[in-house]
C-alpha cells in the first residue's frame, strides 16, 4: 500500500515541478529577497527584524501561491478533466489516491521551501554581514523553527485543498473554499481576542451571539495564527518547547482528521 | 494589410509612445504637488490592521513605520513645518506600528528623537516608551530614554533617577549608566544633560539624516553649555547676571558668543538656563511657511 501511495505522490510532485507557474512563484520570492537587501538600509536600528520579516513573508507567501495556484490544479485537474477515471481503473483504493495526492502536494511544497530556504538563509547571512551591529537579538535556530512552522501551515493548507477537491466538482470552487478557509483561519484569533478584550472592558461592539458563532467556527477551522512564529523569529525571542509540541500536534491531528474525512466522502463519490 | 500594420506601428511609435512619456513625467510632477498639499495621512487603528495583515503583522509594521518616517522626511526635506495634525498622525502611526509589533525598536527610538525635541509631547513619548518596556524587557535603552525625558524636559529628577537605575540594572547595560544618573541629577534641566544624551544617541544611530539632525542639535547645545559655564563664572565673580549675554564676551568670560546653528539669538531663561530664540528648530523654515 505504502508503495502505491509513494508512487502516486512522486507522480504528483513531478507533475507540479513541470508546471511553468512554479518558476513564476520562485522568481517572485527571489525578487522579495533582493528587495530586502535594498530596503534594509532604510531602517535605523532593527535591521535584523526587518530582514527576518521580509524573508519569512517571502517564504510563506510563495508557499501560499504554490498551494493555491499549482496545488489546486494538480488535485482538481484529475476530476475536472476526468483523467481520474484512468487513475482509479488502476489497482488503487480511493483512500490511497487521497493520501498519494496529498503527499505529492506536500512533497512539492517542501522541496520548493527547501530551495527557497537556501536563498533566504544566504540573504539573511548577507545582510547580517553588511550590518553586524544591528542583528543583536537574531537567532538562526528560532528562524529555522519559524520556517518549519510555515511549512507545517502549508501542509495543513494542502490537506484543506485535498478535502475540498474530494467534495466539490470544480477546481474553481475548491480554490474559493480553500482561500476562504485560509482567510478565516488566519484572522479568526485576532478577531476573537479583540471581541473578548472589548467584552472584558465592558464595551459592547458585537452581539454575544456573534462571538459564540465565531467560537464554534474556531473548532471547525484551524487557527493558522498559532503556527505563526514570525514575531519570535524577528526578535529572536525564546520558544517554549511545550508550545512547539502542542502546536505541531494540533496541526498534524487536524491534517489526519481532514484526510480521513476526505477519504470517507471520496469513497462514496460517483464519477460520470 | 501590410500598410495598415506599418501605419499602426508608426502611430504607436510616433504618437502614443511620446504621449505616454510626456504624460508619465507630468503625472509624477502632479503627484509631487498632490502629496505636498494633501491633508495628513490616515493610519488604520491597530485593531483593524492586525486583522487585515493576515498574519503579516511584522511586515505591515515595517511598512507603516517606513510610511511615518517618509512622511516626516518629506516635510523635513521641503522645509515645511509639521502642523499639529501632522504630529497627531505621526504619533498615532508610531502607536499603531508598536501595536502591530511591540518588540520593534525603531519606532521607540524615532518617537524619542522627534516627539520630545520637535513637538514637546513628552507624555506621548513616555507612554510609547513604557509600552516598549513591557515587551523589550532586556532593553536598557527604553527606561534610559524615559529617565532622560524626566531629567531634561520634565525636570523631575526623582522619577528620572528611578528610570535610570532600572536601566542600569538590566544585564548588558553600559557601565556608565550608574554614574550618568548621578551626573544628570547634578545638571538637571541644564543643557549639559542634553549634550550627554545626544552624544550617546548619536553613537548608536545609523540613519544619516537623523545623525545630521542630532549633530546640529548637539552643536547648538554645546554652544549653550559654553555660555552657561561662562555665565556661572560671571555670577560667581560679579554676584549678578549680566545685562546681556554679549557682555560675557566683552568682559572676557567667553572668547566670543558661539553661533546658534539654527540661526536664533541666545537668551537667559528665568531658571538660569541658556536657550535660543530658535528653540533649536530651523528658524528659516518657520518663516518660509508662515
Amino acid at each position: 500500500m505504502l508503495q502505491r501511495v509513494w508512487a502516486l505522490a512522486m507522480v504528483t510532485c513531478k507533475e507540479g515541478i513541470r508546471d511553468r507557474s512554479l518558476y513564476g512563484v520562485l522568481l517572485f520570492a527571489l525578487f522579495v529577497l533582493g528587495l530586502n537587501v535594498a530596503v534594509a538600509g532604510f531602517f535605523m536600528r532593527d535591521l535584523g527584524k526587518v530582514t527576518v520579516d521580509m524573508n519569512l513573508a517571502a517564504l510563506s507567501f510563495a508557499g501560499l501561491l504554490l498551494v493555491f495556484f499549482i496545488g489546486i490544479n494538480l488535485m482538481a485537474k484529475d476530476i475536472d478533466k476526468k483523467t481520474i477515471q484512468l487513475v482509479l481503473s488502476k489497482p488503487f483504493s480511493r483512500g490511497e489516491y487521497i493520501f498519494g495526492k496529498y503527499f505529492g502536494l506536500v512533497l512539492l511544497v517542501l522541496s520548493t521551501m527547501a530551495l527557497l530556504l537556501v536563498f533566504s538563509s544566504a540573504t539573511v547571512a548577507g545582510v547580517h554581514s553588511m550590518y553586524p551591529a544591528y542583528f543583536e537579538g537574531f537567532s538562526w535556530s528560532v528562524f529555522f523553527w519559524a520556517v518549519a512552522f510555515i511549512a507545517l501551515q502549508l501542509a495543513l493548507l494542502c490537506a484543506i485543498v485535498v478535502f475540498f477537491s474530494a467534495i466539490t466538482t470544480s477546481s474553481f470552487i475548491t480554490l474559493i473554499f480553500s482561500m476562504a478557509t485560509y482567510l478565516v483561519g488566519v484572522t479568526l484569533e485576532e478577531v476573537l481576542f479583540y471581541l473578548k478584550s472589548q467584552a472584558a472592558a465592558g464595551e459592547v461592539v458585537a452581539s454575544e451571539s456573534l462571538r459564540s458563532v465565531l467560537e464554534v467556527v474556531a473548532w471547525l477551522v484551524p487557527n493558522f495564527a498559532a503556527f505563526d512564529l514570525k514575531t519570535e523569529a524577528a526578535h529572536g525571542l525564546a520558544l517554549e518547547p511545550l508550545r512547539l509540541l502542542t502546536t505541531a500536534g494540533y496541526g498534524f491531528s487536524y491534517i489526519l482528521l481532514l484526510l480521513w474525512l476526505a477519504t470517507l466522502i471520496f469513497r462514496r463519490r460517483e464519477f460520470n | 494589410m501590410c500598410w495598415r500594420r506599418v501605419g499602426i506601428n508608426c502611430l504607436m511609435l510616433l504618437v502614443v509612445l511620446p504621449l505616454y512619456l510626456m504624460l508619465q513625467g507630468t503625472s509624477w510632477e502632479q503627484r509631487v504637488e498632490v502629496r505636498r498639499t494633501s491633508p495628513t495621512g490616515y493610519t488604520l487603528p491597530a485593531a483593524f490592521s492586525r486583522v487585515l495583515a493576515m498574519g503579516y503583522q511584522g511586515l505591515l509594521s515595517d511598512y507603516e513605520f517606513l510610511r511615518a518616517m517618509t512622511f516626516y522626511g518629506d516635510r523635513s526635506v521641503k522645509q515645511q513645518q509639521m502642523s499639529t495634525e501632522d504630529w497627531d498622525f505621526f504619533a498615532y502611526s508610531l502607536d499603531v506600528v508598536t501595536d502591530l509589533d511591540p518588540y520593534f525598536l525603531d519606532p521607540y527610538v524615532l518617537g524619542e528623537g522627534l516627539l520630545t525635541w520637535d513637538t514637546q509631547r513628552y507624555e506621548a513619548a513616555n507612554t510609547l516608551l513604557r509600552k516598549g518596556m513591557q515587551y523589550r524587557t532586556w532593553d536598557w535603552q527604553l527606561p534610559y530614554y524615559i529617565g532622560f525625558n524626566h531629567f531634561y524636559f520634565l525636570r523631575d529628577s526623582a522619577t528620572g533617577s528611578d528610570y535610570m537605575m532600572q536601566a542600569a540594572e538590566i544585564p548588558g547595560s553600559p557601565g556608565f549608566l550608574k554614574t550618568l544618573a548621578a551626573r544628570l541629577a547634578y545638571y538637571g534641566g541644564k543643557s549639559q544633560t542634553g549634550v550627554l544624551f545626544l552624544q550617546q544617541m548619536l553613537a548608536e544611530t545609523n540613519s544619516e539624516a537623523l545623525r545630521q539632525r542630532m549633530g546640529k542639535r548637539l552643536l547648538a547645545l554645546q554652544g549653550a553649555v559654553q555660555i552657561e559655564d561662562a555665565l556661572q563664572q560671571y555670577r560667581n565673580a560679579e554676584g549678578a547676571d549680566p545685562q546681556a549675554l554679549s557682555e560675557l564676551a566683552r568682559s572676557g568670560y567667553l572668547e566670543e558668543l558661539p553661533q546658534d546653528p539654527y540661526g536664533g539669538q541666545w537668551v537667559i531663561l528665568q531658571n538660569g538656563r541658556v536657550y535660543s530664540t530658535s528653540k533649536f528648530v530651523d528658524v528659516k523654515s518657520e518663516n518660509q511657511v508662515n
